[in-house]
């Protein structure tokens, strides 16, 4: 019986995970060769010389890489930080429910909201005209839309920091962190030393996965970067999209390769996580 | 036995039937207007247009569709989709073989009237078919021309309107109107100038090169390789010298135009610029922008251009699409069009080839309140040039500003 599930369950895997991924990315590889298409002529090896010759995608891949890691790393050191100081407040439900809220906010709302808030036209900017600290829009830091990503990384930040608060305030419970605590400090330890090296271990253990996961997330956000980001570079799926409803139908194939090498790299890293994690699970 | 042979029997009635109707589908061609009329009614149309602006959407919504279904029982529906969409649309259902199109009918312009040519993804010539065409004059060539390319019947006038700049006359007194003046403007307010690298931004930019290019018809014909490259050195050396004095330093630089009404609004930009004569009178009627906001063509001419109703290839309503389309080039339609109030948009039509009792009504139109009327600009009119300058700057202004 348990087996007949078993082969249901892979069979219902196949049929909508595995079967509409392999299709799209068969489609997607063809048409960066040019064998399908309707202004493309047959095979040809082109788009791809013209992505690597070209250095767009790469330049976008550090961007995107850089500024989902920092969105992560804050995001994470902003969750843990609070739940190793405040988790005794969460036990109020006004508080927790204004850091559990933006859980329930969709991502293209939160950019809005990150706009609406931070750019120079924006409510902050009008604050500021109106106590007189500044005295024209240009004056207020370039906060969206800016060089730096900050409006990105803001807006990444609040998508990502409840959860993980939650997240780790469930860990904190289930590995008895508490407990371990107590017995650390009955040992002699002080409150850094406890916090160094037994409850930051053993939450980043339990959570690295996820924080991996999360990362790939970022590095393929859309809307966010969309609203937020800048023309020039571009964040990898605002820059893939750009290229797939270009204008010059006869260069769409380059937005194909560059979903194919993206593809490829996050499914390797995808896969290299995770059989690393089993190889542990079955070290043990 | 008797159920599979009746089975096969109705399979092959409906391989039959469905060969019938693509034999009919092709041809309407050469079908009268009287039998065009009647098998259109009674149908459904499906329309692909842009949906962005409510005051469009009000006009489409609460007077095409309720007349066209009291005058000719023709249900229409809209389905949200401009160029890009419409052109990957049509592209799916090219690849995926697909004989029967979601969509019947599409507005677009002459950037994707340029791709869906391409594609061959329209389907005509349909435009000298409908009797309301008598009223347009089609030897206009900011009518019959789309890009430099002759219409051909393959789509069918509906608008015109220009490309204009716009100011807030309380603010900026004497607004720019040539390169060197915008030069000098850039440097006294900097920060309050900017390109959307969008459709608007790249036309801005088709203007300027015009002006490079020494005269209002200097980019008129055929594309030109060698005029191209002298052109675009000049005038990506123009901005990228000027750059700095942009909106954010030149160091990025808007998507979309839309983003830019909401910058001149509030007053982060003070030079702004758009189709519809700048799209001036709705947005002060809207509060958007102030009374105060004037419009204005560049020195050297800005686009004058049309946009166009088209019937797509795999249409399943074609008969349909010709009935709705005739209704929205009637001067009927087009006089509620070009109502003050409404979608105040510029008629298509040529008015002295109109019937007495509508020539008046059009005449009677008021004046715009606020922005400039398509007459005061038309003197500094240039024309769209080849497509091949536009796929050109979209992709250098890319390369030589936005990632330099």
């Amino acid at each position: 019986m348990k087996n007949k599930e078993k082969h249901i369950g892979f069979i219902l895997f196949v049929v909508f995970a595995v079967l509409p991924f392999t299709l799209a990315f068969g489609y997607a590889l063809l048409y960066s060769f040019g064998v399908i298409g309707i202004v493309n002529e047959g095979f040809t090896l082109k788009f791809w010389k013209e992505v690597f010759t070209s250095s767009t995608l790469g330049v976008s891949f550090i961007y995107s890489s850089v500024i989902a890691l920092i969105g992560v790393i804050l995001s994470v050191s902003l969750a843990l930080w609070i739940v190793l100081k405040y988790r005794e407040s969460f036990g109020n439900k006004y508080l927790s429910f204004i850091i559990y809220m933006p859980l329930a906010v969709p991502g293209i709302v939160s950019a809005f909201f990150t706009y609406q808030l931070f750019a120079q036209s924006g409510f902050f900017a009008r604050l500021s005209y109106q106590l007189n600290w500044i005295e024209t829009a240009q004056q207020f830091p370039d906060l969206v839309n800016d060089n730096w990503a900050i409006g990105i990384i803001i807006t990444f930040i609040s998508l990502l920091t409840p959860f993980f608060i939650l997240l780790y305030l469930n860990i904190y419970k289930d590995e008895r962190i508490e407990e371990l605590s107590q017995l650390s400090r009955a040992l002699g330890a002080n409150k850094k030393q406890i916090a160094l090296k037994v409850s930051l271990p053993i939450m980043l253990k339990k959570s690295w996965v996820l924080i991996v996961l999360y990362f790939i997330f970022l590095l393929g956000a859309y809307e966010v970067p969309l609203i937020l980001g800048q023309e020039s570079p571009q964040m990898l799926s605002v820059l893939i999209l750009r290229e797939l409803k270009q204008f010059d139908l006869t260069k769409i194939s380059e937005g194909y390769v560059m979903a194919v090498l993206y593809t490829v790299v996050i499914m390797s890293a995808t896969v290299f996580i995770f059989s690393r994690k089993k190889l542990r699970n079955n070290a043990y | 036995m008797r159920k599979y042979s009746c089975l096969l029997l109705s399979l092959i009635a409906i391989f039959f039937s469905s060969c019938e109707s693509s034999e009919e589908l092709q041809d309407w061609k050469n079908a009268s207007w009287s039998e065009i009329k009647e098998e259109a009614s009674s149908t459904t149309v499906n329309f692909m247009m842009w949906q962005g602006s409510p005051i469009v959407n009000d006009y489409i919504n609460n007077y095409v569709k309720p007349t066209l279904k009291k005058k000719y029982n023709i249900t229409l529906n809209i389905s949200s989709g401009q160029g890009p969409e419409i052109v990957q649309l049509m592209m799916g259902e090219k690849q995926a073989g697909s004989e029967k199109g979601q969509v019947d009918m599409v507005w677009i312009n002459g950037e994707t009237f340029f791709q869906l040519r391409k594609i061959e993804g329209l389907w005509g010539p349909f435009t000298e078919k409908l009797p309301n065409s008598q009223y347009i004059d089609l030897n206009n060539p900011f009518i019959g021309i789309d890009f430099q390319q002759e219409i051909n019947g393959m789509e069918c006038p509906w608008g015109i309107n220009q490309f204009a700049f716009v100011y807030d006359s309380s603010k900026t007194p004497d607004p720019p109107k040539t390169l060197a003046e915008l030069e000098t403007f850039v440097k006294v307010n900097p920060g309050t100038f900017t390109i959307s690298n969008d459709f608007s931004g790249m036309t801005l930019l088709k203007c300027f090169m015009a002006e490079m290019s020494g005269s209002p018809d200097g980019l008129d014909g055929e594309f030109d390789q060698q005029k191209y490259d002298t052109l675009s050195a000049q005038l990506w050396d123009y901005i990228n010298r000027n750059s700095k004095y942009f909106w954010k330093e030149g160091q990025t630089f808007p998507k979309e135009h839309s983003k830019m009404d909401q910058m001149f609004s509030s007053g982060e930009i003070l030079l702004s610029y758009g189709f519809s004569e700048g799209g001036i009178e709705d947005k002060v009627l809207q509060g958007l922008f102030p009374k105060s906001t004037k419009g204005y063509a560049w020195e050297n001419g800005t686009v004058l251009n049309s946009n166009y109703l088209g019937i797509t290839y795999n249409a399943t309503n074609t008969a349909g699409a010709m009935q709705v389309i005739n209704f929205l080039i009637s001067p009927e339609a087009q006089l509620k069009r070009a109502e003050p109030s409404g979608m105040n948009a510029n008629p298509v039509l040529d008015i002295s080839k109109l019937p007495a009792e509508y020539k008046t009504q059009f005449e009677k139109i008021t004046a715009r309140q606020y922005g400039p009327s398509l007459d005061e600009l038309s003197e500094n009119a240039i024309k769209e040039p080849a497509p091949e300058y536009m796929l050109n700057i979209y992709e250098d202004f890319r390369t030589y500003v936005l990632e330099k």
